[in-house]
């Protein structure tokens, strides 16, 4: 079964090779494919073997690229992270009101269920003081320190939850609760939120910014050193040439050397952000512990390693390419 | 097998290498060049290589016509051209196998094919004990023998050689030369270029002689029969 399809493949590929080279091909195809085959597989391995054989040039520039490819994956995860924090503050849409400092129980029920009869309140609730006290005494850790305080100075407060998420700059809601004369303070967190996108949104900008400088960083970097392999293997370049290797047979090897370039420095850099994560994922959870968050740090995704993987090996293709071009385009007489 | 039509070479620097030389050289024949330092011996083998083009004229190699080989096309040519150099130019970083292997791993010969060819070439040149060897750990005579078994493992149907025995002593330079004839024997075409006019008189075979770029003499051995 697999004979047939392999059969068929090949007759196909020599029928488009007919059509793409008018001369007709010299060798059979089957016999062209595993020449192209044993070619790449030579390049591949010698590439390869060529790193192996000088471990800390291979070595240095492996750690190069690492950093230079770790640094915005780091970037880009805190950047994740804090879109991922923010998000629950983004839904968040209660309007905190204070009351002023003598209203006592009564107002607060009282204007609580004048607010629970608009039709834009979906729900009141009531805090009062001793309850904020509570709650800063558990979270705070000034327990003793509240203990000197004769008498208690929160506030009751009120937490409204509108019907529908208030996105306007001022809903009327928050206008009426202003305006109120046993209101004091309303906080809602549109504006603040504004604020919060925007530095997002600042920092996405800057992630990408980062990313795109230190990708043709690893461009030129790899660039660079395989333009010096190339330098130190001009003779043998030249040799080859000259006994009739065309311009890909001398190129190959080099494209791959660059593969393995991205490869390596890409698996070191996600290696430097997994050691990161390590590192700092202790401190952090007792952060986030102490602030009671449903939020866990969220590391590096599978896909992501890959697309990382991916895109590092692309640019050290390419920038190998690039260079070759060059030296090629240079190296010939017209 | 190498045909020259009026062919000249300037080079950018003004130097006139070549000057109006036409010859012609059939297959299965071998053939010297020889001339001064400077008189566009290796010119005439870097057009025939097309490592350089002429300026004027028409050179004929392998029934291709070398104004029309374009640059896509040199590798392609170049494969039917063994080339022997005077410093031989193997890459010292592989064993001798694997620099007589070059060609044919350019050419896209199967693996267990080139073992075949490689072997069979080294035992032609005398090495085949040798195949694991560096270059570097051979005498000049051996490494000069690699490069010429490098430069028939693929059966180029041309070869040529570019003062294969200059750093050679006589003895040396001798049997090299004739390995070059038993090539010549059967089939191959080799146009050598040197200037050891000894070894030109014992080898017995037609010269090329140019002097200043200009082909001033073209004579054979055997003058009688053409």
């Amino acid at each position: 079964m697999s004979r047939v399809v392999r059969n068929q493949r090949t007759s196909a590929a020599a029928v488009v090779k007919k059509g793409a080279e008018p001369r007709g091909p010299r060798t059979p195809i089957r016999a062209r494919l595993a020449a192209w085959r044993e070619q790449h597989l030579y390049s591949f391995f010698s590439s390869l073997g060529r790193l192996v054989a000088r471990p800390w040039a291979t070595v240095l520039t492996v750690l190069v690229l690492g950093f230079a490819l770790a640094l915005p994956l780091l970037f880009w995860l805190v950047f994740d992270n804090a879109r991922e924090l923010s998000g629950g503050l983004r839904e968040a849409r209660e309007v905190t009101v204070f009351l002023k400092p003598g209203a006592d129980t009564r107002t607060a029920s009282l204007l609580a269920s004048d607010l629970r009869k608009r039709s834009d309140v979906a729900d009141v609730l009531i805090r009062t003081p001793e309850q904020g006290l509570a709650e800063f005494r558990e979270l705070s850790g000034f327990g003793e320190a509240l203990d000197a305080l004769q008498t208690n100075p929160l506030p009751s407060v009120l937490v409204v939850t509108p019907r529908e998420s208030l996105d306007t700059d001022n809903p009327p809601l928050v206008g009426e609760l202003k305006a109120d004369t046993r209101v004091d303070l309303v906080q809602y967190d549109a504006a603040w939120r504004r604020k919060l996108s925007g530095i997002l949104r600042f920092s996405e900008r800057v992630v990408a910014v980062v990313a795109a400088l230190l990708a043709l960083a690893t461009l030129l970097v790899i660039g660079n050193t395989v333009r010096m392999d190339i330098q130190a293997r001009s003779t043998e370049i030249s040799v080859m040439q000259t006994i009739g290797a065309s311009n890909g047979f001398v190129r190959r090897p080099f494209l791959y050397a660059g593969l393995w370039y991205g490869l390596l420095g890409s698996a070191f850099a996600l290696l430097i952000v997994a050691a990161v994560e390590l590192a700092l994922a202790e401190p952090i959870g007792r952060l986030l512990d102490s602030y009671a968050h449903r939020f866990a740090l969220r590391g590096i995704h599978v896909a992501a390693a890959l697309v990382v993987v991916g895109a590092s090996a692309l640019l050290g293709w390419l920038g190998a390419y690039v260079v070759t071009a060059r030296h090629l385009a240079a190296g010939r007489p017209r | 097998m190498i045909r020259f039509e009026n062919v000249s070479k300037r080079y950018l620097t003004g130097l006139d290498a070549l000057a109006e030389v036409s010859f012609e050289v059939d297959a299965g024949e071998m053939v010297f060049v020889t001339g001064h330092s400077g008189a566009g011996k290796s010119t005439l083998l870097k057009l025939i290589s097309l490592t350089e083009r002429p300026s004027r004229g028409q050179i004929t190699v392998n029934h291709a016509d070398l104004a029309r080989v374009r640059r896509r096309g040199i590798p392609q040519l170049r494969r039917g051209i063994g080339m022997v150099f005077q410093d031989h130019r193997l890459l010292t970083d592989r064993s001798v196998f694997d620099n007589v292997a070059l060609p044919l791993l350019i050419a896209g010969t199967s693996r267990s094919e080139t073992a075949k060819r490689v072997r069979a070439a080294l035992d032609k040149v005398g090495l085949l004990a040798r195949e694991k060897a560096s270059p570097l750990t051979l005498s000049t005579g051996e490494q000069q023998r690699v490069g010429i078994a490098r430069a028939i493992v693929a059966k180029p149907p041309l070869i040529i050689a570019d003062e294969p025995t200059g750093n050679l002593d006589p003895q040396l330079s001798v049997e090299i030369m004739a390995l070059f004839a038993e090539f010549g024997a059967v089939g191959t075409t080799v146009l050598i270029a040197s200037h050891d006019l000894f070894l030109l008189k014992r080898m017995n075979k037609r010269v090329l002689v140019l002097d200043h770029g200009r082909l001033v003499d073209d004579f054979r051995p055997q003058a009688a029969g053409t």
